[in-house]
């Protein structure tokens, strides 16, 4: 048991392992104030830019690995970490393509973007329903300003739909979490040894559930998913897609996993029915869509139908430091990072259409004006769907490839049809760009702004193919998500 | 070792060709003449006289020992042939292009998929055998998407999700063995050589492995494609520009006879009569049906689409009666099966360059916008004439071998049914020579004007083809022995 190795640590001595973190957040504050300065916009992406990567750098030297603090509701591990370095990775990955949608106020959103990030990187290393919270409200009301850039009317519809349910779902994260304290004595999130499943728990898996699903955007709880990433700017659509998206996963895989070990036969069954009905209602309602955002925006649900299916396989064999879970959850840490780089990018590709609310005719004759960048697009695709020589493959090959193993034949057989049906509209892209003649004069915009984070994540794409060679590592940073 | 060297060529042959503005056909054309010329070495070295049976240049390389992760290669004598014959292919269909007809990125696309054929066939590890099984499918989507014909755009769609459904049942296959071998022997590995053995596929439960089977089947099925899967093919060939056809025809059919012949016939006891009779008789409807078929389409690319697909269907019924059979007629069929595979290839590839040489001569291809174009033209219709003869099965030509072969044997594995077979082949034979009649000979149709025939280079790629086809008819034993060598270490 991994509780073992556990340092506890308190006093003030703490503070020390938040250097990053406040290095962070006083960026922020400078950045703010140079918005006073009139500094350029540019400016401040790259600072931003350099202040997280300097973040990551910082988290990944000074994380006191194995270290407990405030009586366990903070525990810093390898598995925080790793999802913390992909947090910071995928806000560093907007800083640069987010410049073309700002006209003003540039240094809000650059500043917001750092505290968001700080919020990510706390709930990371959270194992406590108050503490995660917390940082996860952080990250949702960073969110909702990040989502409201932009100057049209129509952005601040889907911005307001996502304002209302995020608040609903924070009121639902807050009954479910007090039901747990109810069930269970304590808001920290730790192995139970004993089985028990009273109604206050049953309660409160389900009001959980739901809070935090909305923020996966998983089934019944996804529609204001669509609006927002249809009317966000392109490169917020692809932080609330990847980023924001990863950190709910990493908050349901910690909550639902560890919070409800007890009862692992009803976080089964609840996870099965759900990621059944997210793939296969995502990809259904993608495959008639015309609308280029709404087309990604349903395959960002149909993938986080995917990504549950990892709670499905880990209740089932109901022990959490099996070695069959170990790799279901290593498959999802593995796709949670490949997805951040192929999610993200495919919706920063739309920055190269000039309009908003991007048809699929729009991307139309791509490859005859810039053939390297509907390349990288179709790269992009094609990880999506899960064709080899991507990354993509890999983390859908190893997700299968835990379903099997943990005996969960049936279930890999409908992810895999539903996988193969995802071809068809991921394809259907592909062939507007390669296969028809541009609309009438329509231009792009072949900014090196719009290219060059599309090249980086096709070729980031490709070479994380190679990271399966690490795999085993990553295996054992997912141990019972204790790292 | 020289097969990963050859292997790794083609790769950075692949990759670089993106690099390559001015002269990319040149260059296309010259690194897939080496690869040929390597490959033709290679044989020569491994497999001249020595070859008993088994895998040459086997290696393994380990990249993730825990979950069983590795790069396997290997060659066998039937691998070797249909390395061969997919250099050939894909020489052939870059040569048939005309400068400046296509755009660049066509060039890449077809040494991508030469790249993906050459991992299927080295590959003796199921992890890159299906990385490669897919990648061939990318380039051969694009090439349909971009330079095909009217629907280019929903007909490469239903192509490349038809097959890739097939493709995601293998997978499903592969990982259901994969896992019951975990569980037997507590050793992941993806190896092809350990997984694919009776002692062990016996053990898994009789649904698993009916499942695995049937994954396995529908993934080769479509490729072939045989025929109640088949309904990718005429639309498929029809929109393909010729140069993709040919890789069609001759490459993708290919990848399914390779994974009845190269990856279940090891455990061929486990199929079961059932699984075989059901194969047998899906090739015996296939001949029947596509020949009928053929007989009914108007142009000569349809036509030969389906004449493509009714010889594969002699492949199929090579496997089911092969296995069911023992002793000479086995290996017997089961060798013509293979032969069949190669000589299909070829003659297609002989057959749609003629038909694209026509096509863009006289600005038609379907038979009764044609006619006797064989006074203008001569030596472009006597290539056509010879590559119909060559695959209605003219003893002499490399097409007769496989059949023969197949025919020879398989009477004791379907009895009288086998009037079935030499009734598709006879109306194989009398379409094929009314085509060429109809298209070929009679009267000149006046509204064609003048028409050019084959230039010196084209006269080159057809005659070489046809001299190979020629020469695998009078000597089939140059591969032939190989094949039987492969069979007697299986069977």
């Amino acid at each position: 048991m991994s509780s073992e190795i556990l340092v506890t640590s308190t006093g003030l001595h703490a503070l020390s392992y938040f250097i990053p973190v406040i290095f962070l957040s006083l960026v922020g504050f400078i950045i703010l104030a140079m918005g006073t300065r009139n500094t350029g916009k540019s400016i401040m992406s790259w600072i931003t830019f350099f202040t997280l990567a300097v973040g990551g750098v910082l988290t990944y030297l000074l994380t006191p690995i194995g270290t407990s603090i405030f009586g366990g509701t903070l525990v810093f591990n390898s598995f925080g970490l790793y999802f913390a370095l992909i947090m910071i990775i995928s806000s560093m990955f907007i800083c640069y393509p987010a410049l073309k949608g700002l006209t003003a106020k540039s240094e809000i959103f650059y500043a917001t973007l750092l505290f968001v990030t700080v919020g990510m990187i706390l709930a990371a290393f959270s194992y406590n329903l108050i503490t995660l919270f917390i940082s996860f409200e952080a990250v949702s009301i960073g969110t909702y300003v990040l989502a409201s850039f932009g100057k049209s009317r129509r952005n601040l519809e889907g911005t307001v739909k996502y304002f209302f349910t995020g608040t609903i779902a924070t009121a639902f994260i807050l009954l479910g979490s007090s039901f747990f304290y109810l069930g269970t004595g304590t808001f920290n999130l730790s192995i139970l040894a004993t089985s028990i499943a009273t109604p206050e728990i049953s309660l409160a898996l389900i009001f959980l559930i739901v809070g935090f699903g909305f923020k996966l955007a998983i089934f019944p709880m996804h529609q204001w998913a669509i609006d927002t990433y249809d009317g966000a700017e392109n490169s917020v659509s692809a932080f609330l897609s990847a980023g924001s998206k990863v950190l709910a996963y990493v908050v349901i895989l910690k909550v639902f996993l560890l919070g409800f070990s007890s009862d692992f036969k009803d976080v089964y069954y609840l996870f099965v029915i759900l990621s059944i009905l997210t793939m296969t209602y995502g990809n259904i309602s993608a495959l008639s869509q015309n609308n280029l955002k709404r087309l990604l925006a349903y395959s960002s649900v149909a993938q986080a139908g995917y990504l549950i299916l990892v709670l499905a396989v880990v209740s089932s064999t109901g022990n959490i430091t099996s070695g069959v879970a170990s790799l279901a959850i290593a498959s999802g840490m593995f796709y949670s990072l490949v997805y951040i780089f192929m999610k993200g990018g495919s919706f920063i590709a739309l920055n190269s259409v000039n309009h908003e609310s991007v048809e699929l005719a729009d991307v139309s004759g791509l490859a005859k004006k810039s053939p390297a960048l509907a390349v990288s697009f179709a790269i992009l695709l094609l990880a999506l769907a899960g064709i080899p020589l991507t990354g993509g493959f890999f983390a859908k090959y190893l997700l299968f490839l835990s379903l099997i193993e943990g005996g969960l034949w049936w279930l890999a057989v409908i992810a895999i049809l539903n996988s193969a049906i995802s071809v068809f509209y991921y394809f259907r892209v592909i062939m507007y760009m390669f296969g028809r003649n541009p609309v009438g004069d329509q231009e792009f915009d072949l900014t090196r702004s719009v290219k060059v984070p599309v090249y980086a994540s096709a070729t980031i794409t490709v070479v994380l193919s190679l990271m399966i060679l690490w795999f085993p590592a990553v295996i054992n940073i997912a141990s019972g998500l204790f790292g | 070792m020289l097969i990963l060297l050859i292997f790794l060529l083609t790769v950075i042959f692949s990759a670089s060709s993106f690099a390559i503005n001015g002269k990319r056909r040149t260059f296309a054309i010259a690194s897939s003449a080496i690869v040929l010329i390597l490959t033709i070495a290679y044989s020569l070295l491994r497999f001249s006289g020595t070859y008993v049976s088994g895998f040459q240049s086997s290696a393994s390389y380990n990249l993730v020992p825990s979950i069983g992760i590795m790069f396997s290669l290997g060659v066998s004598g039937f691998s070797d042939v249909l390395l061969l014959l997919s250099a050939i292919v894909i020489l052939i269909s870059l040569l048939i292009t005309e400068k400046n007809k296509f755009g660049n990125s066509l060039y890449s696309y077809i040494l991508i998929a030469e790249t993906g054929l050459y991992g299927i066939l080295i590959s003796r590890d199921f992890l890159f055998f299906y990385i490669f099984w897919e990648v061939v499918l990318i380039p051969v989507y694009f090439i349909i998407a971009q330079y095909g014909g009217k629907n280019k755009d929903s007909i490469s769609l239903k192509f490349f999700v038809y097959t890739h459904i097939g493709s995601v049942f293998l997978l499903l296959s592969i990982f259901t063995i994969y896992t019951f071998h975990y569980e037997a022997t507590k050793v992941f590995t993806f190896e092809i050589s350990q997984l694919m053995v009776n002692k062990y596929i016996s053990q898994i439960p009789i649904f698993w492995r009916y499942l695995a089977f049937f994954g396995f089947l529908l993934a080769f099925l479509v490729k072939m494609p045989s025929f109640p899967v088949h309904s990718w093919l005429p639309d498929t060939y029809d929109a393909s520009p010729y140069p993709g056809t040919i890789i069609l025809a001759g490459g993708l059919s290919l990848m399914g006879g390779y994974g009845l012949f190269g990856i279940l016939m090891p455990i061929y006891s486990l199929l079961g009569s059932g699984i075989l009779t059901i194969l047998i008789y899906l090739g015996i409807i296939s001949l029947l049906y596509f020949s009928l078929a053929a007989m009914m389409q108007q142009n000569l690319k349809r036509m030969m689409a389906y004449a493509s697909a009714g010889a594969m269907g002699f492949v199929t019924l090579s496997f089911g009666a092969g296995l069911i059979e023992t002793g000479y007629q086995a290996t017997l069929e089961l060798a013509g099966g293979m032969f069949q595979i190669v000589a299909h290839g070829l003659i297609m590839a002989l057959v749609f360059a003629s038909i694209y040489l026509i096509r863009q001569n006289t600005g038609h291809e379907a038979i009764h916008s044609l006619g006797g174009i064989f006074r203008e033209a001569p030596m472009l219709s006597s290539f056509l004439l010879a590559g119909l003869l060559a695959s209605l099965g003219l003893p002499g030509l490399a097409g007769f071998i496989g059949e023969f072969s197949i025919l020879v044997g398989v009477f004791g594995a379907i009895g009288w049914l086998i009037i079935a077979v030499v009734f598709s082949m006879i109306i194989t034979a009398s379409y094929h020579i009314w085509a060429a009649q109809r298209s070929l000979y009679g009267p000149y149709n006046e509204n064609l004007g003048q028409i050019h025939d084959v230039t010196g280079e084209q006269f080159a790629v057809l005659m070489g083809t046809l001299i190979v086809i020629f020469i695998l008819g009078i000597a089939p034993n140059l591969i032939y022995g190989m094949l039987v060598s492969y069979v007697g270490g299986i069977i």
